[in-house]
């Protein structure tokens, strides 16, 4: 046994103007997770203190916190990996989210951009018309397996860098779901998906990889590039800044070997967009003025025939 | 290239030293950003380079590593793209490449885990490496300067040749996502909280500020893509840097350097003014050596750095 001491985020939207804290004190065996912990408090502390949970083992993805201000599962978080020598742990609501009680949030923005992508399966045809259930090989499911896996818990949603400054970004979760019904072979809307999703800032990703810490594996991270590859290998939506530039950077490489910065940010904002260049200007001229605006033309690398052999080997024909 | 060596009590150091007994060799990956518009992180690490008594054998032939953007079309092409650079490292004998970029190490990092750990993918590289008479054995690590710093040469070891301390001045360190995250990756340290920079900050003579911001992303993948989104990532980022006392900020990423530097001005209008200068990770370490401040390209930032230098007394 151990004291722990719970230093809790506490707000009531209804009555409170401002949060406070509150220092809860349990003794309880190490071992216990953060969420059992919290449980503890509720029964034997304070009765007020509000909290979401169901299943206690990671599968209903309810308890997202954060936790010493890393988000996670309470429930998958033992106390002994995050007290400090003081039996300190700091348990906050998710940030990214509207707090509404204590460590409750308001959810609905996550959830409405999982309903905008429709989740569910959309077949070309009526199930009635089927005499036998709809079959997925073996090797088409493991593509979705770790999509699926996905239990909504938000945390890669408030983890997201993007999202805690432009919320229109879909966010990595909805997007990752987006990719279990756009792999799915018995799914007939995947097009429409695709536009969907570009729609919702797919290419707004940021690449910072601060959803892989995912508590269920769903990397999606790893998703969201699949789902780009998807839209480019459907030839859509290439009129658009996010496509513009993988294409202008492949474009590049297999040109010079290098990564040609001019050209790529001609490529990608638009070399005729005379709005978007003019957008840029001052912060090119500001480079200028230090003389540190990347060369205009860049001589190849040595032996750069090598590097298109690579493309033109495993390029995909379009 | 340099003909410094080590201090003498190197040798009985704790840390891995097997090559100490002679100058030590590396791969060198310096990245397309350290050739195009961040050229003085280039000569800064080569003139690091010399100080710490290394040779950084640059990989000349070496093509972009993918950068996290052809991954996003094709993540074979990403893949043997590295293949390739890893092969001339092969062929030269060289079993370590060092890189400068949080993203060429994330990225590389990763096609060679894929190399390594899928014989299929193995396979796929070398048919076509055969193509142009090259092979990869999957002998090559890739590692940052900023690892090799404190695993080559040793944090006890860099505290020794500091010949110019910096007087306290207070380092915010910005890390870049790819050189911590994913773990299982880089995995060189914790991912949640990395502490090399702050370690490096300490040994030559600084004060490492501790903030929230430290491994967050600096927005640099998206700055085209919407208005105002990477700036603000940059705004808040350095807010948080400035409030808890920041005087200057750090990053091993030319990327994240282009971002901090570049985007702060127009942040203002949503973060308020930060104005923190930002140093790659060799130009700080570098002038600490002993490296003179005029050759560190310092006058290429856009937020002068040199003010607070002068403040601090570092340099005249």
């Amino acid at each position: 046994m151990a004291q722990v001491k719970l230093d809790i985020f506490r707000y009531d939207e209804a009555v409170d103007a401002v949060p406070h804290r509150d220092t809860v004190e349990i003794d309880v065996p190490v071992t216990m997770t953060v969420l059992d912990a919290l449980e503890t408090a509720k029964a034997e502390v304070d009765g007020s203190i509000s909290f979401r949970r169901s299943c206690r083992s990671a599968i209903c993805g309810s308890c997202s916190m954060n936790i010493n201000g890393v988000t996670g599962l309470a429930c998958k978080t033992p106390c002994k990996t995050v007290m400090n020598k003081e039996g300190v742990i700091q348990i906050d609501p998710m940030p990214n989210f509207q707090p509404m009680k204590d460590l409750v949030v308001h959810m609905d923005p996550f959830w409405d951009k999982y309903t905008r992508l429709k989740p569910y399966l959309q077949p070309a045809d009526r199930d009635e018309d089927h005499e036998r259930e709809r079959r997925v090989s073996p090797a088409d499911m493991k593509k979705l397996v770790d999509a699926a896996n996905c239990v909504m818990c938000a945390t890669c949603y408030a983890l997201c860098p993007v999202v805690s400054v432009d919320p229109s970004f879909a966010g990595p979760a909805a997007i990752a779901y987006a990719y279990r019904f756009i792999e799915d072979v018995r799914d007939s809307k995947k097009n429409e998906r695709l536009a969907q999703i570009n729609e919702d800032y797919l290419w707004l990703c940021a690449h910072c990889y601060a959803c892989s810490y995912c508590p269920k594996h769903v990397e999606p991270h790893d998703r969201i590039v699949d789902v780009k590859r998807a839209t480019v290998e459907a030839g859509l939506l290439l009129d658009h800044p996010g496509p513009r530039h993988a294409l202008v950077v492949n474009k590049t490489i297999k040109k010079t070997g290098m990564l040609a910065e001019t050209e790529v940010i001609q490529g990608t904002v638009g070399r005729f967009n005379f709005v978007g260049l003019m957008k840029i200007a001052p912060l090119g001229l500001r480079m200028a003025a230090k003389g540190k605006l990347p060369p205009p033309f860049l001589k190849p690398i040595p032996k750069v025939d090598e590097v298109r052999t690579i493309f033109e080997s495993l390029e995909v024909p379009t | 290239m340099s003909t410094t060596l080590l201090p003498e009590d190197q040798a009985t150091d704790s840390h891995r030293h097997s090559k100490s007994s002679e100058m030590r060799r590396y791969g060198f990956f310096p990245g397309c950003v350290a050739k195009e518009s961040c050229k003085e992180l280039f000569n800064s690490t080569m003139l690091l380079a010399d100080k710490l008594g290394i040779e950084l054998i640059e990989l000349t032939a070496a093509s972009c590593c993918g950068a996290s953007v052809v991954n996003d079309t094709n993540r074979d092409i990403a893949r043997v793209l590295n293949a390739r650079t890893y092969a001339q490292a092969e062929a030269l004998g060289l079993d370590d490449v060092i890189t400068i970029c949080s993203t060429c190490t994330g990225h590389m990092r990763a096609a060679n885990k894929e190399l390594l750990e899928n014989e299929e993918r193995m396979t796929q590289a070398n048919s076509i490496l055969r193509k142009f008479g090259a092979r990869y054995d999957g002998s090559v690590m890739v590692r940052h300067l900023l690892w090799l710093l404190i695993d080559d040469i040793g944090l006890d070891n860099l505290r020794k040749m500091v010949v110019r301390p910096l007087n306290g001045l207070r380092v915010a360190p910005f890390y870049g996502c790819h050189i911590i995250r994913p773990e299982k990756v880089n995995g060189w340290e914790s991912a949640r909280n990395p502490h090399s920079l702050e370690d490096v900050i300490e040994a030559i003579g600084g004060e490492p500020v501790d903030y929230a911001g430290k491994t967050r992303c600096c927005g640099f993948h998206i700055q085209l893509e919407k208005d105002g989104v990477a700036t603000s990532m940059v705004g808040q980022n350095m807010r948080i840097a400035k409030d808890r006392g920041a005087e200057a900020v750090i990053t091993p990423c030319p990327l994240c350097h282009l971002a901090l530097d570049g985007y702060q001005q127009d942040a203002a209008a949503r973060w308020g003014r930060t104005d923190l200068p930002t140093f790659h990770l060799p130009q700080l370490v570098a002038l600490a050596l002993g490296v003179s401040a005029d050759k560190l390209g310092l006058n290429k930032h856009l937020i002068d750095p040199r003010s607070i230098l002068v403040e601090r007394e570092l340099i005249a």
